[in-house]
């Protein structure tokens, strides 16, 4: 469902990624998880089609983002980091206006639109500017957007930062249960306790490329540490 | 004190980075090169203006010494107006609107001392401008008066104190102001009211038609007018004080400046002293207040019937979003208010032209006037595109990321801002033309040709617009509608008056062999006719490179600018 080859991107004086090969299938939950700078953001931004890459391929659903951004687009959910939003719109017709992006009818719209606000308990902010929101009621905002067009593929960049416990347990439930229905997840996350809660498997990147990838459980066993945390697993994988 | 020198280094560090930054120096010495070019020829050439028009006042009898002050202390009432203005808006930004405020407050620095080191920075931002811009008609003066290098020295004491004057006053009034409104909705409602203001004093200047001062007959009414209304101003305006100091060192009395200067410099102390205890008590209850969201202003649901009729496309999503972010940012209508004003008087203009005085022949005269104002209408057109098409990719600001995720493509996008930016705009220019020219009576072949011409060049200086807006972006700016001034920008003004320029001379020669034809009944000849039809093609081929050159430029840029 998702698959790097070879991805590499390079800027003046650095390499923020180098020949990342991945492939993650079908109804997979991914997580990414690497120190600061470590190339998660850049290869995020790849996947959604925000920046070029130097070198490499990406296919998303089996479309080549690289040839046909449109169409690999249309199967993507993307959901940044940072909830920059269109501050003079209000939550719904922000709804509206990402409906209108990805096609969706209008009667489609209104019942998905309804049902995304409500999970997200924005129902009652709707018709209020975005500009008056918190900024996790901003990052909730996103998701219920990025999941309106039911999404094959999701691609998160720290989805934890800024919400609420209740919305971090709301939000590990809801990623399961889509994964468990077929759509692929692809996390990025510095909150390793979520990545070893709800990931099926996890990437370790380190200086732009990849130094191990497993359940979590593989990973222990790659830093050969047993009954430790993923935390103290990281510390070790990134020390060699 | 070691905390306000400590708050005014980071802006320090950046004048200085702007020096020292080895990568992109030359490139940017080179845009450097061009905007300080293009300021020094503006600069220049309101010096020469002012210089020639004091000495023409200066040669006139009896009334020219008269004439000449009544000018200078009205210079300085609408600069010191000016300084007020101007302070007024950049104090509410630097005091309570900045990004940065947020980690500035959370230092251990007490109110009073961040108050005065933001207070500083929004003096020198708010007045320079003013200032070097005021220098052209002071230092014409000057040279007409034959003042000595006391009145200089003088000078710039007095602007110094006069800045520090306004920017004393717009401060302490801003620090009251926002504890009663937020201080969004009172930049908002500054900006309005200075523009109502403007428009109206502008709008009554121009009914009283300065034009007619070059009419010897009515000329002389003006100047008795003029010497009838020797009342002074108020004692009390600080403008004042600056006029009479500089009156005094004008006529080569230094020594009768210093009272005056006394003045200027105990009030900019004391004004200095108050803002400081004000900021003491009420700074940071003005600030903390302006940190809770503004209620909005209305509440409208009007736009579900155009939805329902309505397919779901990207270009609805970008019409609506445009549309509606429009509509509810509050500085825009200050925009469209001075856009207004600024047509009324262009075809009040139009109204009252004198054709029928000229020594020319009338339906010769109106269609000549009607040709250029083609020109005209799209110097309008070019200033326009410019505030409202040119900043709008940079209007995404940093939200730009959705458009990048989105499924459309970057020329998909740019297509939909220019189609948003070309209807109204067209339609404007072209009820520009229409107008003015049933105004002036032109003939047929003339509001034809006037009405095509601009169908196309519309889109020429739209895509102009939308193109170099994307080829230089700004998407972390706090006001992407001051995206004009920067080297894009002045790239974008630069062409568009270039493409103006090319389309109307390649139109003359075609336009005069018609209208003579027409005039003396003689049907054109063969090489006149290819001529016609190799100007006009040559025309169209420019605009639609106009329209094709910049789209697929700024779409090439854009695609490896973000994220910057």
């Amino acid at each position: 469902m998702i698959e790097l080859f070879q991805l590499t991107k390079k800027y003046t004086h650095t390499v923020a990624v180098a020949d990342l090969n991945l492939i993650i299938p079908e109804g997979e939950l991914f997580g990414f998880i690497g120190p600061n700078g470590a190339g998660k953001t850049t290869t995020i931004k790849m996947m959604g089609g925000l920046l070029s890459p130097t070198n490499g391929r990406i296919r998303i659903c089996g479309i080549d983002m690289i040839d046909q951004p449109v169409k690999a687009k249309q199967c993507i959910g993307f959901i940044p980091d940072r909830p920059y939003l269109y501050e003079k719109l209000t939550g719904m017709e922000f709804m509206q206006f990402t409906a209108d992006l990805y096609r969706i009818d209008h009667n489609r719209f209104r019942e998905q639109a309804n049902r995304g606000l409500e999970l997200f308990s924005l129902s009652e902010w709707g018709d209020e500017l975005i500009e008056s929101y918190s900024h996790g009621m901003k990052q909730r905002l996103i998701m219920a957007a990025a999941l309106l067009h039911d999404p094959r593929v999701i691609i998160v960049d720290e989805p934890m930062v800024g919400l609420d416990p209740a919305a971090i347990v709301l939000v590990k439930n809801l990623f399961r249960r889509l994964a468990a229905a077929g759509t692929t997840i692809f996390m990025s996350t510095h909150t390793l306790a979520v990545a070893e809660d709800i990931c099926d498997r996890i990437g370790v990147i380190h200086k732009g490329k990849v130094i191990a990838i497993g359940t979590p459980d593989e990973l222990k066993q790659m830093a050969c540490i047993d009954n430790a945390g993923l935390e103290q697993v990281f510390l070790r994988l990134i020390e060699k | 004190m070691i905390s306000f020198f400590t708050l005014i280094r980071p802006r320090i560090y950046s004048l200085r980075r702007l020096t020292q930054q080895r990568s992109g120096f030359w490139p940017r010495l080179f845009k450097l090169g061009i905007i300080g070019a293009i300021g020094g020829l503006f600069w220049g050439g309101l010096f020469m203006i002012s210089l020639r028009a004091l000495r023409y006042f200066n040669s006139i009898e009896t009334l020219g010494e008269l004439l000449l002050y009544k000018l200078f202390s009205m210079i300085l009432v609408t600069l010191f107006s000016m300084l007020i203005f101007s302070s007024i808006l950049t104090a509410l930004s630097k005091l309570y609107l900045s990004k940065d405020l947020h980690l500035v407050h959370a230092m251990p620095v007490p109110s009073d001392q961040l108050f005065f080191a933001r207070w500083i920075e929004s003096t020198m931002d708010s007045a320079w401008m003013v200032i070097v811009y005021s220098l052209p008609f002071f230092i014409s003066y000057g040279i007409v008066f034959n003042s000595g290098y006391s009145y200089y020295a003088q000078l710039m004491l007095i602007l110094g104190f006069l800045s520090i004057i306004a920017s004393g006053i717009s401060a302490l009034v801003v620090m009251l102001a926002v504890i009663i409104i937020p201080a969004n909705r009172i930049r908002s409602l500054f900006v309005l009211l200075g523009l109502c203001v403007f428009i109206v004093l502008f709008l009554a200047f121009r009914m009283l038609r300065p034009e007619r001062l070059v009419d010897p007959d009515v000329f002389v009414t003006v100047l008795t007018y003029f010497q009838a209304m020797q009342t002074p101003t108020s004692p009390f305006i600080p403008s004042t004080w600056a006029f009479d100091a500089l009156k005094a060192s004008l006529n080569g009395n230094p020594a009768g400046a210093l009272i005056h200067l006394g003045l200027l410099f105990t009030f900019a102390g004391f004004l200095v002293f108050a803002n400081l205890v004000t900021a003491r008590f009420l700074y940071y209850r003005g600030f903390s207040k302006s940190q809770s969201a503004n209620p909005r202003l209305f509440k409208f649901k009007n736009s579900g019937i155009l939805l329902r009729y309505t397919s779901s496309t990207p270009i609805r999503a970008f019409v609506f979003k445009e549309i509606k972010t429009f509509i509810r940012d509050q500085t825009q209508w200050s925009q469209i208010f001075l856009i207004g004003a600024l047509i009324i008087i262009y075809i009040y203009n139009f109204k009252v032209l004198p054709v029928e005085k000229s020594p020319i022949g009338t339906l010769y005269m109106q269609n000549l006037l009607s040709f250029l104002n083609v020109g005209l209408a799209a110097f309008v057109l070019t200033a326009i595109a410019g505030r409202f098409a040119y900043p709008a990719i940079s209007n995404e600001n940093e939200a730009f990321w959705i458009v990048r995720s989105s499924p459309i493509t970057l020329r998909q996008y740019m297509w939909v801002k220019f189609v948003i930016y070309f209807t109204p705009l067209l339609v404007l220019t072209e009820i520009l033309i229409v107008t003015t020219n049933i105004l002036l009576k032109v003939t047929p072949f003339m509001m034809v040709l006037s009405v095509v011409t601009i169908f196309f060049m519309v889109p020429a200086v739209v895509a102009l617009s939308i193109g170099l807006g994307a080829a230089y972006p700004n998407f972390k700016s706090e006001n992407p509608a001051q995206s004009l001034t920067s080297y894009g920008g002045l790239v974008f003004m630069t062409l568009s008056a270039g493409l103006i320029t090319a389309v109307l001379l390649l139109e003359a020669g075609p336009v005069y062999n018609i209208f003579m034809a027409d005039i003396r009944h003689h049907a054109l000849g063969g090489a006149q006719k290819a001529w016609n039809i190799g100007s006009f093609s040559l025309a169209f081929l420019i605009n639609m490179t106009a329209i094709l050159v910049p789209m697929r430029f700024g779409e090439k840029r854009l695609a490896v600018s973000y994220p910057s």
